[in-house]
């Protein structure tokens, strides 16, 4: 039986092959050469692109470059969106490697928040932290901790370091021994055919019976047409991390081990594909 | 800057938050402020939407950003002046000078709090930066922003809208409205909370409320439904 520590490893290290293109209507002096890259899926895209962002200006003059941005079949990529929950949204049941274009100019200001230094991911990244805090211990962990360990959670994540991370992060996965859980669980449930962006709702892991609320009963709460009836076929797939979890999982062990770093849940609803 | 949730008496439940946004709308229909109730299409959650359009001066001189008086506001906001003879500009604002403002109030179930989000753009669609929103601010708003009960305003994702807005971070709120109403549950029974919030954060982005607002009687009902 694998450990759940192993679980965490998983989910951390998992990658994801990717081809990045240039936009054919960039202006180069020269032809620019597709870029390969395993992209870590518990990160963001502004944050590992450095290199393909070097590779690229190579080829072009200053004048033609401005911020840099990435679009996957004309839907531009949400930069603050884990690149994991990004690929399961828009990508998992293509052929790898997932071919991105990148773009320099043109910027969507109606799609795309600005990241203009390394400064602006690592505020968004600790504002998921704090709001997932909230949501599971009233803030109390996140505001016991020192500045040197809020430091150090951005730090492990953009230098790919899992114990780092996960020394401070264990203390956010805690909680007394007289609950059994979280205060309510922090998730987002995304389906790219809505126009809102995804669904947050307050949903507690722990019944007032003191039943473990499961996978399963998140999504009858939240998102009941994520959950076709019985005798149905099932037409949607409810991915986390590139996998189907099995819908009895208790939610509460789901938070614990499959959080992206933000500690939040990001759930993609997809078709199932027909084959 | 660390959140804190200590003023846990004075967090504004989701239903708390609808009811104080009807009775706001009500009144915001009978004066004519341009306030409405959005829902979106698939979930009951909604937001509180005001649109609103001001002609801004092209030409402000350098100095007059600094002055702290009232003569800086009219300048800025004035409506375009005619042409001279000798310049070429057209008798119509061109679309560079009228800007939209739009502000929206979503409820945050993360901290329970009323949440401010706003974004601007020019009539050709090319948005305002933070900078040059802040630049039409009054001057004296612009001193409060140091000490405000906010610590950063981002550029954050609409929650339901899926678009880049400005966003005043929540997470103090609880701090300040628990400043304002005093230990007593009394006080909060009779205050929209949401009015008492916003005419304290919206100046700051430009946002004003009408003093008929403070008037605003709880409606019966209001306490009894939910006690």
């Amino acid at each position: 039986m694998t450990d759940d520590k192993d679980v965490l490893r998983d989910v951390w290290f998992g990658r994801i092959p990717t081809c990045f293109t240039l936009y054919q209507d960039e202006i180069t002096e020269r032809e620019a050469e597709p870029y390969y890259l395993l992209l870590p899926r518990i990160s963001y895209l502004t944050l590992v692109t450095d290199k393909v962002k070097k590779h690229f200006q190579k080829v072009m003059r200053q004048e033609e470059v401005s911020e840099i941005w990435f679009e996957y079949e004309g839907t531009p990529l949400k930069w603050h969106y884990p690149i994991g929950l990004l690929f399961d949204l828009h990508a998992s049941n293509t052929a790898l490697p997932w071919s991105i274009t990148v773009h320099f100019k043109n910027f969507p200001e109606k799609d795309l928040l600005h990241c203009h230094s390394k400064d602006v991911i690592e505020a968004h990244f600790m504002a998921c932290i704090k709001e997932a805090d909230a949501l599971k211990h009233k803030s109390q962990v996140i505001n016991e901790m020192q500045k040197k360990d809020h430091k150090q959670l951005w730090m492990g994540l953009q230098n790919d370091k899992f114990e780092q991370f996960w020394a401070i992060n264990r203390k956010l996965m805690e909680y007394s021994p007289e609950d059994n859980g979280f205060r309510y669980i922090p998730f987002r449930i995304y389906q790219a055919t809505t126009e809102r962006p995804f669904i947050q709702k307050l949903f507690r892991p722990i019944a007032s019976g003191g039943q473990l609320h499961t996978l399963g009963d998140l999504l009858k709460d939240v998102c009941p047409s994520a959950i076709t009836p019985e005798d149905g076929e099932q037409k949607t797939q409810v991915m986390i991390h590139g996998i189907e979890p099995m819908l009895e999982t208790p939610i509460q062990w789901l938070s614990e081990h499959m959080s992206y770093p933000d500690n939040f849940l990001h759930i993609s609803i997809i078709p199932r594909p027909t084959d | 800057v660390f959140c804190s949730m200590a003023g846990e008496d004075f967090f504004l439940e989701e239903k708390r938050f609808k009811q104080y946004c009807e009775d706001f709308v009500k009144h915001s229909q009978q004066i004519g402020d341009g306030w409405e109730w959005r829902t979106s299409k698939d979930l009951p959650d909604g937001y509180l939407s005001k649109t609103h359009f001001q002609v801004r001066n092209r030409h402000i001189p350098p100095d007059l950003k600094e002055k702290n008086n009232d003569s800086t506001e009219q300048m800025l906001f004035a409506h375009a002046e005619e042409p001279s003879d000798d310049s070429q500009a057209a008798g119509v604002c061109s679309t560079e000078d009228v800007v939209r403002y739009e502000y929206h109030v979503l409820y945050s179930s993360s901290y329970q709090v009323p949440v401010l989000y706003f974004r601007a753009c020019f009539l050709d669609g090319r948005p305002l930066t933070l900078d040059e929103i802040w630049g039409s601010v009054h001057a004296s708003y612009q001193d409060r922003l140091q000490e405000g009960p906010w610590d950063t305003i981002t550029q954050q994702e609409h929650p339901i809208l899926g678009q880049p807005f400005f966003v005043l971070h929540p997470c103090r709120t609880n701090e300040f409205i628990s400043a304002v109403l005093g230990g007593s549950q009394e006080h909060l029974r009779h205050t929209n909370y949401i009015i008492l919030w916003l005419s304290t954060v919206g100046p700051v982005v430009g946002l004003n409320l009408p003093l008929s607002y403070a008037k605003l009687a709880p409606e019966q009902s209001t306490d009894a439904d939910l006690t």
